[in-house]
This record gives structure tokens, sequence and C-alpha cells, in this order.
């Protein structure tokens, strides 16, 4: 082989990764501009809840499903009591407040036995899903719907399971301990059940950054907007993800994430199902593509539901160290899924989730983000080699930043439109800044962070280093 | 022009069309921020204007309002009034107009613009209102606009009876969802004969199961008989049914057949026989439910010990003077 032949095979190397690329990054946002075009017809021709129907259901409050709100808690004794008393003051008919200590290092327990006025009790476990040992569970004399779980420690699809375990309720709805729950955000999420005929199993909701917002009691008291530009780039993350994707997902029954800072389960098909993995980062996705596999292998008519309310406000990481981690994990999860349910992707046996969903999370999470980041150097290079019309580099740059720049806003648009929980004009602007900004090196930033957790992936690391908090202060 | 051309064109529209979307929701949020005093004040004197109309007294009725505004105010005045008030109110709001745009809209060809219509005509309930609900509830075509009509009818205790109900929801052609339980207890007190005369129908147990239930919410002591006959029905549905009617009815004659469901074969009549023993406050069913504490259901044992815990009176939970023998 000559020198010629070498430089022409590797001439034509790069111009189809040059191709290559183009296309992963314009088929990405090619289902982008449809999910938001689905999401606005949603939003357009939504029925708000009707106050017949709400009126109809707090009269005979009995038809409510009665709820387990299951909060895994590992060394949380700075916060614990207010958000256990959060908790417990959440608006809905009947709902019992399960708090699984993790083996917590700190006081958690100590914390919540005084404050409660609680005492070691006998509760039988209906199904044993977790993999350590229960050490004790306490009830409260002050609060007959608070359950204490202690245990040894074991992450938190471990205490999520073991709090499934003791819960008595229809439903369950799995949170993190920092979770902070709309009042009425068990009522919405519940809501969809009121309508159900016995098809429903899970329902996701709305989710926000409470950087920036006032917290006291473990309640929110005020929204506001984080000063850091981190957490107002995941602001806008968090409303693409939240009223684009998954809003579009759930119209076409294809929902294919609900959060672990909130979601609403059956607690019979959890059961069923064995609860949550244990031997992956990504506990709460996995869950969710098993639940579809799960229901389609045993011919179940099912439905999964999302309400694109805010039913619950979460801490995000204040700066890069820390959303590395988490990123990083996020990434590592999805990759885990996909390998452990590769035999439903592009599986007509399971339908749209096979034909549709599970090729969209390959393009998303295994090919988009190298093919993005490749794209950045490869395409300019290229260009500037001759090797490829330089028109092309511009256009994935418009593909890639312009565009998703208009996505962005186009989330804000429907958030304004339909939910319009900004507070003011002025942290809308921030807000659109953010959305315009994050695409020139936040974007790219995280896309590396993706990468390192394809690394993770292929080194098996299990490790779990917590995403660090600035937390909401002593109130 | 190449095809990347077009593609950089298409993206610069589009990113374009969509900021300057998002431009104009900032700017009307912002001039409602600059007018919210004068809007407070505005809405204030509209209060104070209709306030004065229900009190009798004369007051300058040509203002410039919109009729949209005047019905803001209107149904943020209405929860607050009771009686010959609200019908007053409601009496000027009519002859104000204020609906002229809600019962337009409720004709609307989208789906979503009539039901929104449908919500504040429940909100206002006055007798045009009811009547316009009642015939979308009829005459709609779509189902959902249907059940909307219905449930706001029961919020304000005018839904047609039961098997009008039925019919017009379209009950028999799907399964029941809790709402339409709902429906169905809400309609109960209204119309507690033609409920009974219901029964005598053919229709398909997942709804006989749902009238029964809602039969117990009807108020009235004389189905207690009904109840006790559907409390040994072969199908334990029914059966659950008849005991939660019971329990709802609080007749204390249902004491000995609520008893006896406490063996029921059926895991679920047994569940429902404990519930209702313990909304009876049926002291006299503690030796059974101490047998049932060593039932081979996981469920059955856990109910009876929480049952048996609630019925025993204690220093803290105060039953004592509650419960029944």
């Amino acid at each position: 082989m000559t020198l010629a032949d070498m430089i022409e095979i590797a001439t034509n190397l790069i111009v189809w990764l040059a191709l290559g690329c183009f296309i992963v990054v314009a088929a990405r946002n090619a289902i982008a501009l449809v999910q938001l075009l689905v999401a606005g017809w949603v939003f357009l021709t939504r029925v708000s809840p009707g106050e017949g129907a709400s009126d109809l259901w707090h009269r005979y409050a009995d038809l409510t499903l009665p709820i387990s709100v299951i909060a895994p808690a590992y060394n949380e004794e700075l916060s614990i009591v207010q958000s256990t008393k959060a908790l417990l003051a959440l608006e809905y008919p009947e709902h019992e407040v399960i708090v699984v200590n993790d083996g917590s290092k700190d006081d958690t327990l100590g914390e919540l036995v005084r404050s409660f006025d609680m005492y070691e009790t006998q509760r039988t476990q209906i199904a044993v899903l977790q993999t350590t040992r229960i050490r004790g569970t306490y009830r409260s004399r002050r609060y007959p719907n608070l359950l204490v779980v202690d245990k040894e420690n074991g992450r938190k699809a471990d205490a999520a399971n073991a709090g499934i375990g003791f819960a008595r309720t229809p439903l369950v709805c799995i949170i993190d301990a920092d979770s902070i729950i709309e009042p009425d955000g068990l009522l919405r999420a519940a809501e969809p059940f009121m309508y159900d005929d016995n098809r429903l199993v899970a329902v996701g909701g709305a989710i926000r950054i409470a950087n920036g917002c006032t917290i006291r009691g473990g309640s929110l008291q005020k929204i506001g907007i984080a000063k850091e530009m981190v957490p107002r780039f995941q602001i806008v993350e968090y409303l693409r993800a939240f009223l684009m994707n998954r809003v579009a997902n759930a119209h076409t029954n294809t929902l294919m994430l609900i959060s672990g800072a909130f979601g609403l389960f059956r607690r019979s098909t959890l059961v069923e199902m064995g609860g949550y993995r244990h031997d992956t980062v990504g506990e709460d996705l996995e869950l969710v593509v098993r639940l579809h596999r799960y229901m389609r292998d045993n011919k179940r008519d099912y439905r999964i539901s999302f309400v694109p309310d805010i039913v619950c406000w979460t801490e995000a990481p204040a700066a890069l160290r820390g959303l590395d981690n988490q990123r990083a994990r996020w990434q590592q999860g999805a990759l885990e899924t996909l390998q452990r349910h590769r035999g439903m992707i592009g599986n007509p046996r399971y339908g749209r989730i096979g034909l549709l969903a599970m090729p969209q999370i390959v393009l998303e999470d295994v090919l988009g983000p190298p093919a993005e980041l490749i794209g950045y150097l490869v395409l300019p290079a290229a260009a500037l080699l001759g090797l490829i019309d330089p028109m092309m580099a511009v256009a994935f740059f418009f593909v890639s930043v312009v565009f998703g720049c208009a996505l962005s806003v186009g989330t804000l648009v429907l958030e304004e439109q339909q939910l319009r929980r900004t507070p003011t004009a002025r942290d809308l602007i921030r807000i659109g800044i953010a959305a315009v900004v994050e695409n020139f090196g936040y974007r790219q930033v995280n896309l590396w962070y993706r990468l390192s957790g394809f690394r993770r992936f292929f080194r098996n690391d299990t490790t779990w280093a917590a995403v660090p908090r600035m937390g909401f202060g002593p109130n | 022009m190449s095809v990347y051309h077009d593609i950089v064109l298409g993206t610069s529209i589009c990113a374009l069309a969509i900021c300057m979307v998002f431009m104009v929701l900032v700017l009307r949020r912002y001039l409602a921020e600059l007018n919210r005093a004068r809007r407070d004040e505005r809405d204030t004197q509209i209060t104070r204007n209709y306030l004065q109309r229900v009190a009798g007294q004369k007051v300058d009725v040509s203002t410039n309002w919109g009729r949209n505004t005047r019905r803001a105010a209107i149904s943020r005045i209405l929860p607050l009034l009771r009686g010959g008030e609200r019908t007053r109110l409601l009496q000027i709001a009519e002859l104000d107009g204020v609906l002229a745009e809600t019962l337009r809209k409720s004709h609307g060809v989208y789906r979503k613009e009539r039901i929104d219509a449908i919500h504040l005509l429940q909100r206002f309930g006055s007798e045009v209102c009811i009547a316009r609900l009642r015939e979308l509830m009829a005459r709609d075509g779509n189902l959902k606009v249907r059940l909307e009509a219905a449930f706001a009818l029961a919020a304000n205790d005018a839904l047609p009876p039961p098997r009008e109900t039925l019919r017009l929801i379209r009950a028999m052609e799907r399964q029941p969802t809790r709402l339409d339980i709902a429906l169905l207890r809400s309609t109960a007190p209204l119309y507690p004969e033609q409920m009974i005369l219901l029964l005598d129908d053919d229709l398909p147990d997942r709804w006989r199961v749902h009238l029964i239930d809602a039969i117990g919410w009807s108020g009235d002591m004389s189905v207690i008989g009904i109840l006790e006959q559907a409390a040994s029905h072969s199908n334990p549905e029914i059966r659950g049914a008849a005991l939660r009617a019971s329990a709802r009815l609080g007749h204390p004659g249902a004491a000995q057949w609520v008893v006896a469901a406490l063996v029921d074969p059926v895991i679920s009549v047994r569940l429902q026989a404990i519930s209702a023993s313990v909304r009876l406050g049926l002291r006299s069913a503690i030796p059974q439910l101490s047998q049932l504490t060593g039932d081979p259901e996981l469920w059955v044992k856990l109910r009876a010990e929480q049952a048996i815990e609630e019925l025993t009176p204690t220093e803290r939970n105060g039953a004592i003077g509650e419960v029944r023998t």
C-alpha cells in the first residue's frame, strides 16, 4: 500500500466520519423538533383539570387510591425532620410516609425518633425486595401515617425496595429525601388514576430546579432563579427534558424514564417485577424500561402516564464540579440499561417501545454524544483541509448549536404559555439568555462528561460519589 | 444552492421564528407586570360595584369594563356569597350578559374550548348554566365533553336520573372509572328510588357493583333490605360492594351479615368485611377478627390486626365512646 493509498483511505474515512456525525446530530435534532411540535400540540389541546372532577374527587375521597410516599434517606440529619414534616403535610386524602434510613452514618435515625416521638414496632414486611438487613421499624405516637424503616446501607435502589416492601397502599410514590414536593403534587400526579380503567401502572411528573428558590421547613416558599449560570443551564435542560421530551413520549405511549426524584407506581406491579435493580447506577431508567418489557412479555394491557404540571423541585449541582459525576452516572446508567435490554432494540415484539423508543435511546445516549463531540472537531478540520464542502461544516454548526438554541427557547415558550411558573419577565429573559449561552461551552462540556460515563461503563465502575449540593440552609 | 444552504436557511428561519414568539411572550409578561397595579385597582372597583348592586344600592353600571374582566371578578366573589345574595349576583351577571361569551364558547368547534366553557358554567351554576350543561351532556358528540358536563352537573347536584346519566355517558360500552363511581354516588341521594329500580335492569356486573356501592351514599335507610340481598349474591364483587355500602349507610341492621362475611371464602370480601366492621364500630366482631389474625392470606391478617387495634379502646385512640357493641 502506497502513501497515496493510505492518504486516500484516511481522506475517505474522515469524510465518512464527518457525514456520519452530521447525520446523527441532524437526526437527533429532527426527533427533538418533532417532540417539540407534539408537546406543543399536547399543551394546545390539553384540558386543564376540571373543578367538577376535582369536586367529586374531594367529595368521595375514599375513591382516591391511598399512596405510600417512600423517601430513602442517607446522612440527612440536618434536613430530614423538615423534609418529613413537609411530606406529612402533603394534600392528599390518605397517604403514609415511609422514611427509609439507609444505614446513615450520622444521626438521621435519632433525629427522626426524637422529633416525631417514635417507638420501635414490629411492622410486617409484605415483600422482601431489598438485599440488606432491616434493623428495625419505628412508628410515631403523634403521626399515625409515619413509618421509619432502619436498614443497613445499600444505596437508593435498595432503600426504595425496602420501602416498597413495607408499603400497604395500592400506589407508591418514590422520591429522593431532598425532593421538595409541591403541596398538591400527589393529588396532581394521582389524578390520571381517577380516569383510569385499571391499565395505568405508573405516572411521572415534571421536576424543576430549586436552586435560587426560597425553601423553608422543607417547603417551597418562593420561586426564584439561581445567580450562578450552571443551575440556570440546568433549568433549561430540565424544561427541555420534561416539557418537550417526556410530554411527547407520554403522548405516544413511549415514556421510557420516570425520574428518581418523583415517580408514582402501582405497588403490586413493582412487587411482581422485583422492584428496582441493585446492580445499576441508572435504576430509574432501568425500572421503566423493564416495566415496559415485563408488561409486554406478559401480554398485559398497560399505560404509563406523565403529568406536565410541576410536582417536585430538586436541588441541582451549583457548579461544574458535581455535575461531572452526575452526568457521567446518568450516561453509564443509560448504557447499562441498553446493554441489559438490548433484546428489545428494534424488536417488533415490543411494538413501539422496541421499534421507536429504544432506538431513540440508542441515538440519544450511545451515538449522539460522541458523534456531536467528534463532529465539532472533524467537520471544521475536514473543511479546512478541503475534504468537504465548507458549507457542510457551517450547516453542522447550525444544526447542532443554532438549532439547539431554538429548541431550548421553544420549551421556554411552552413553559410561559402553559405553566407560567417563572416568577417575572426579567427571570424569563435570564433563562432565555441561559438557553442561548448553554450551547456555547456548557453543552460541549456536558458531552465530555457523558463520554466519561462511557469510560465508567466499559470499566464496569460501580463507585457512587454523592453529588455535592449547597443545601437550602438551616431553615 | 446546496442542501447545506437549505439546512442553514431552514434552521435560521426556525430559530428566528421561535425566538420572536419568545420575545412576544416576554413582552406580554412585562406589560402585565407593568399594569398590575392598575389592573388590581380596576378589579377592586368591579368587585365593589357588584357587591353594592347585590346589596341593592344604586350604582353607575355604564362603566367600560370588558365582559371577561367582569366575569373574572364575579367568579371571585361567588364563593363568598350564599343564599339570596348569591342568586341575586347570578341574576345581575345574566342581566349584564357576562356569560354570553362563555355560552358561545360552549358551542365552539374545539373540545378544549367547550370544556373550558363547561368549567365556567359549573362555577356560576345559574339556571341558564345548568340548562346548557344538561344540553352538552345530552347532545355533545364528544364523550369527554359529556363527561365533563356530567361532573359539572354533579357538582351542582343537578344530574339527570341514573338511567339517563348512564346512557348519556355511554357507561355500558366501557369499563367504569373512579370518576364514574363518584358520579353514581352523587346521583344516589337525588334519586334513591330510581337507583333501586335500575338494579332490576339487565346490567353487566361490573356496573351493578358500583350501583350497589352508590346506594350506600343515598342516605336512605330503607335500602338496607336490598343491601342484605346483595350481601349474599354469588358474585364476590357485589358482596363486597354491599358491605361497603352498608358501612357507609351506618345502619346497625347490617352488623349481622357484616360479621358473617368475615368468614367469606373470598379474600376481597373478607377484607371488605373487616373495613365495614371498623366503620360500623362493631366491637362484637373482635372475636371473629382475632380468628382472622391467623388467616393464611397476609393482607387479611394485617387488616384484621389493624382493625382490632382500632376497635380496642385505648388511652390514645379516643374511640371508646364511638364504637357500637
